[in-house]
């Protein structure tokens, strides 16, 4: 990969990015085939090392994941889930981390300004610097992908190693990969790389193999080749994630709605006193016989 | 209190007005004791400082208000602290006026025409006693809508500790409640000040006068004068 500049195409809580659009940048992408992967936890270990993430304690749950589930402290994580296929067993090894999604919920829902950008690269970052810790980003994530960390008070994931991909190196998870299950290039050649391989693994027993780019979110930053491409869910994978209705209802319909409606009532009240003057000006006169006895 | 000591200066319906309200004192009648004030104003000033630290979060137009308080991470923090003081003091105010604001079925009307036909100057204030239709269901639904701010708002401030749709269901709920009461609201402050002079006084010194009393509440005044039992 070349030289990448980090111009902004959107930012969160903003109208629009800072993309000029003077020089057009390729996606780019991760690729995952979970069909090579030996579950060495190097990309793991390569992503603490190289973001200077604190290991994370562990316990003993019964199977070789590292954690149960992603952490503020732990961007990378192989998940580890045991199948019965056809009377067989299959061990189903995936890569969890964020997919970097061209329509990513979570940009949508933040309300901060900046505190999540999508680069000219389709490179999905949180900037600490103006995330508030809200969490409203995991619930945007159809992916449940950012976690909240008690300790800085600000969300934190998987940023694709953007500080290497933009002075030309890979992310550090795919330099640390052994099997060569992972790599690292254009969004295009990945897909080219990833149907190559599907076309492989259908030829050679898995009929059902698939490639996950799930078109809900646009399609992701991270492409994973699946060997039971029917279930997506077998691995973690929503079969058809979208950003949540609610999220996008929230911000598109109820928000402009509101806001609206608040300046028409502000709007309304001045116009009803133009018209009407006030309530009640007039006097009402002496009081009736009736209302004098006290 | 029955024996108020007469001097130059003296305020006695202020002073009546510390512990006793629906009294007739001279020319005036107290409409809220001190209590019954100083209530409302807590919900008015907790939910004002909930104004000015989430419209912030709401959207970056009114980012600008969170300057006031150091900055949108300061915001969303002090938010969620100034909304459970807004939801107690909405509790008490609740308590405070429940007996006072039972609705008959004829003032369940002003949910709908008879709003109407009052804000047209149309309606026929005959009836009506201490409180109208519209301040009860005023009284309802923005208590209704703290208790759906108060609930989503729980779930927003700690979301990591509620499933997925509660946090999709919180983020519906903050944001219509939090409309319906804003709308409700512009209505109630323009009703209580420009609309009908004299009525701010209530929520201030405590006291209205008797023709305010007459035009706004006449069954109120006919009562507290002696002339309806």
């Amino acid at each position: 990969m070349s030289v990448q500049n980090l111009e902004i195409r959107r930012s969160s809580a903003s109208l629009w990015g800072g993309a000029t659009g003077m020089r057009s940048l390729p996606d780019v992408s991760k690729y995952v085939d979970t069909s090579t992967c030996i579950g060495c936890k190097a990309c793991e270990v390569a992503c603490q090392e190289w973001n200077d993430l604190a290991p994370v304690e562990t316990h003993q749950v019964g199977t070789y994941q590292t954690l149960p589930t992603l952490d503020a402290g732990f961007w990378n994580l192989i998940r580890f889930d045991e199948r019965e296929v056809d009377g067989g067993l299959k061990w189903l090894m995936r890569k969890d981390q964020c997919m970097h999604c061209a329509e990513p919920g979570c940009l949508e829902a933040c309300p901060a300004p900046g505190a999540i950008v999508q680069y000219a690269n389709g490179i999905v970052d949180v900037n600490p610097d103006n995330c508030i810790g809200c969490g409203y980003c995991e619930t945007g994530c159809p992916f449940d992908v950012p976690r909240f960390s008690a300790k800085t008070g600000k969300m934190a994931k998987c940023t694709l190693c953007v500080d290497r991909v933009s002075v030309g190196l890979e992310p550090a998870c795919i330099k640390a990969c052994p099997t060569g299950c992972l790599h690292f290039g254009t969004k295009e050649d990945m897909v080219a790389l990833g149907n190559a391989r599907v076309a492989q693994l259908k030829a050679s027993g898995f009929p059902q193999a698939a490639l996950y780019d799930p078109k809900g979110v646009g399609g992701t930053g991270v492409v994973t080749v699946l060997g039971f491409g029917d279930h997506p869910e077998w691995y973690g994978l929503a079969a058809s994630p979208r950003v949540p209705l609610s999220v996008k209802f929230w911000k598109k319909w109820l928000r402009p709605i509101g806001f609206l409606a608040i300046l028409g009532a502000i709007v309304g009240a001045f116009g009803h006193h133009l018209y009407h003057g006030n309530k009640g000006f007039i006097d009402p006169g002496p009081p009736g016989p009736d209302e004098t006895k006290g | 209190m029955s024996k108020v000591v007469r001097q130059i200066g003296f305020d006695e319906g202020a002073y009546i007005a510390r512990e006793k309200e629906d009294v007739v004192v001279g020319n005036e009648i107290v409409r809220h004791r001190l209590s019954s004030r100083v209530i409302h104003w807590s919900v008015a000033v907790t939910f004002f400082a909930c104004l000015v630290t989430g419209l912030p979060v709401w959207t970056p137009v009114f980012g600008w208000m969170a300057t006031l308080v150091g900055g949108l991470s300061v915001a969303r923090v002090v938010h969620a602290w100034f909304g459970l003081a807004f939801a107690l003091a909405s509790l008490v105010m609740a308590v405070h006026w429940w007996s006072e604001m039972e609705m008959t079925k004829e003032e369940r009307g002003w949910i709908g025409p008879k709003l109407v036909e009052y804000l047209n100057d149309a309606a026929n204030h005959d009836r009506i006693g201490k409180y109208n239709g519209g301040q009860k269901v005023y009284f309802h639904t923005s208590g209704l809508g703290a208790l759906g701010l108060l609930v989503s708002g729980i779930v927003m401030w700690w979301p990591m500790s509620f499933p997925q749709w509660a946090r999709e269901t919180a983020l519906i709920l903050h944001n219509v409640s939090f409309i319906l009461f804003a709308v409700s609201l512009v209505f109630h402050i323009y009703l209580a000040t420009v609309a009908e002079p004299g009525t701010f006084n209530s929520m201030t010194r405590g006291t209205v006068s008797k023709a305010w009393a007459r035009i706004h509440h006449p069954k109120w005044y006919r009562e507290l004068m002696g002339l309806e039992k």
